[in-house]
């Protein structure tokens, strides 16, 4: 598989300030690459440094074979470009930021361009400043798939949409990796990631914990089982088991995370004389929150989700 | 396009542009049409008798009441120049670091245009502000010699020439500190700092004894403080101004390919 983008040892400081640190990583080409993370994680970091925009402290990134500080125009030229905090001039329409978009990539066939205004019912007329979030949005989405780029970086591209639009972008999303294009989107909504993207790295305090497909994440989740006893059970025989975590402990009610191989925890159980069990599938939430808490995914013999980090390339 | 930058600011700064240049127009429309009111008020050139204080700080040097006498006081070494800096060192300040700020610089830093690309467009919007303002004054200044104002052209094309380099330097000061910094308010502040300093470099230097070697580092004597009115822009004058201009796009391009931009 091509690489559009590598990172490899990837870290930006400000000063003493973490921006992220030491990102490994490639997204080949035709893949929805998820990059989750929680606000403040260094997602927007990543993404200024894929675009040549920062400088990086060290490491080294390329997108398309290019370093983006020496060869910028070449990369973006073929790259869309939808920020998180979308800013456009308050005075000028619409319309005008279409207009100066594609002259100055030199756009002569406008007719995707007319087809996402259409698709998006894209306000053109009136000043940008007198729009909504959702309808500058819509603007910013037009200004970045307009070119039909090989790679779109798409920074919270739904934030401020219905859910009508959010629907309707998820489709476009599809559309364009159907085409070999790629997407790099980088995102804090959980669902939105789950639905479209084919792979995930999730960052957490500027470092990179986890890279894996989604099935491979969700593979790896821990499944949650509820146990219904008729007296009160120790939980403590339960935590002692290898991946188990005692989620909740009520008497007889016990619910139970478990990372791995099921049969010890059934053999504990059956000594006990349940009166009830319930297994869950993984929920791919729950993994994503297991990682955003504040304590170490490292620590998974208790917490379950992933063994290791896996830096997937 | 390359010109697809320059057009985008000139069309935000347009409502701006139109007005100080309407304003000083007028204003200097005024200062000429009121000129042979006061040719032979002889006791303004009381003021600036025995080469005082007072002609120092107009930037008048001979009678006041003379065209260039008059021209200076009214217009040339205060109203224009200050006009012409709030321009251009507000231009240089919000140019590249005051949009960024404010994120809407990465509407043309995410297209395919190298940085050096982008601040030539920023500079050359600049330029075009700033001669834009000397023409239309020079213009009024040239209509002037219909009102007594008898002037040789030349030399008012000249005195326009320097104080449109004079705003194109102190802009790029500002482009290259905004750059350097990435702060809007920073770079307003120091370059208006400069200006200020330089101005007063070059008004008080011929009365101050120990001022008077700093002038060479003043702009504002080789734009207008040297007697650029009535003896014209000399070459020297003119060199000086071109070339620390350059030194600044210079400075301005090393600091803007290192600067990180949000």
């Amino acid at each position: 598989m091509t690489a559009v983008i590598t990172a490899d040892s990837l870290t930006k400081t400000f000063g003493g300030q973490r921006g992220v640190e030491i990102l490994q990583f490639e997204v080949t080409k035709g893949e929805v690459f998820g990059f989750l993370g929680p606000n403040g994680s260094g997602k927007s970091t990543t993404i200024r440094l894929l675009l040549g925009l920062y400088h990086p402290t060290s490491g080294k990134t390329t997108v398309f074979g290019k370093d983006p500080m020496h060869d910028a125009p070449a990369i973006l030229r073929h790259t869309g470009y939808l920020p998180g905090e979308l800013a456009l001039h308050p005075r000028l329409t619409g319309r005008q930021h279409i207009d100066f978009v594609a002259d100055t990539r030199g756009l002569k066939d406008r007719r995707l361009q007319d087809a996402l205004v259409d698709r998006f019912e894209v306000i053109l007329d009136h000043p940008t400043r007198t729009l909504s979030k959702g309808n500058r949005q819509k603007i910013g989405i037009v200004l970045a798939f307009m070119h039909r780029p090989e790679l779109l970086i798409l920074d919270e591209p739904t934030s401020g949409l219905d859910p009508l639009m959010q629907n309707e972008f998820q489709k476009l999303v599809r559309e364009t990796v159907s085409e070999e294009r790629t997407v790099f989107l980088s995102s804090h909504e959980l669902d939105e990631v789950q639905r479209i993207v084919d792979r995930v790295a999730i960052i957490k305090e500027g470092k990179l914990i986890v890279t894996d497909s989604v099935d491979g994440l969700r593979k790896a989740a821990p499944r949650t089982i509820e146990f219904r006893f008729p007296t009160y059970v120790d939980p403590q025989l339960f935590a002692a088991i290898a991946g188990v975590r005692v989620l909740d402990a009520d008497g007889g009610h016990i619910t139970l995370s478990l990372h791995g191989p099921v049969a010890p925890v059934l053999r504990a159980a059956a000594d006990l004389d349940p009166i009830d069990v319930i297994a869950r599938p993984a929920d791919l939430d729950e993994l994503f929150l297991t990682y955003y808490r504040d304590d170490s995914p490292d620590d998974s013999s208790s917490r379950g989700p992933s063994t290791k980090q896996s830096h997937a390339r | 396009m390359l010109a697809d930058v320059s057009l985008l600011d000139l069309r935000l700064r347009r409502r701006l542009l139109i007005g100080y240049t309407l304003g000083m127009a007028l204003y200097a429309f005024v200062i000429v049409a009121l000129y042979p009111e006061f040719k032979n008020t002889t006791s303004l050139n009381n003021l600036t008798k025995h080469g005082s204080t007072a002609a120092a700080l107009l930037g008048v040097t001979g009678s006041l009441t003379s065209p260039s006498g008059w021209l200076n006081a009214n217009l040339l070494q205060n109203f224009l120049p200050l006009v012409m800096l709030l321009i251009t060192i507000g231009y240089g300040a919000s140019c590249l670091a005051g949009q960024d700020e404010d994120g809407t610089l990465s509407l043309v830093t995410t297209l395919p245009i190298a940085r050096w690309g982008i601040l030539v467009q920023k500079v050359v919007t600049l330029a075009i502000q700033a001669v834009v303002l000397a023409i239309v004054t020079m213009i009024c200044m040239i209509v002037g010699r219909g009102f007594d104002l008898t002037l040789p052209v030349s030399h008012l094309v000249g005195i326009s020439v320097g104080v449109a380099l004079l705003g194109i330097d102190f802009g790029l000061l500002a482009i290259g500190v905004g750059s350097w910094t990435g702060s809007r308010g920073t770079a307003l502040g120091i370059t208006g700092a400069v200006a200020a300093t330089s101005f007063l470099v070059s008004s008080l230097a011929p009365v101050v004894a120990w001022l008077r070697p700093a002038k060479y580092a003043s702009l504002f004597y080789w734009s207008i403080g040297n007697g650029q009115l009535a003896h014209g822009l000399t070459l020297a004058s003119a060199g000086v101004l071109v070339l620390v201009g350059a030194i600044l796009l210079f400075a301005s391009f090393w600091a803007f390919s290192r600067l990180d931009l949000h």
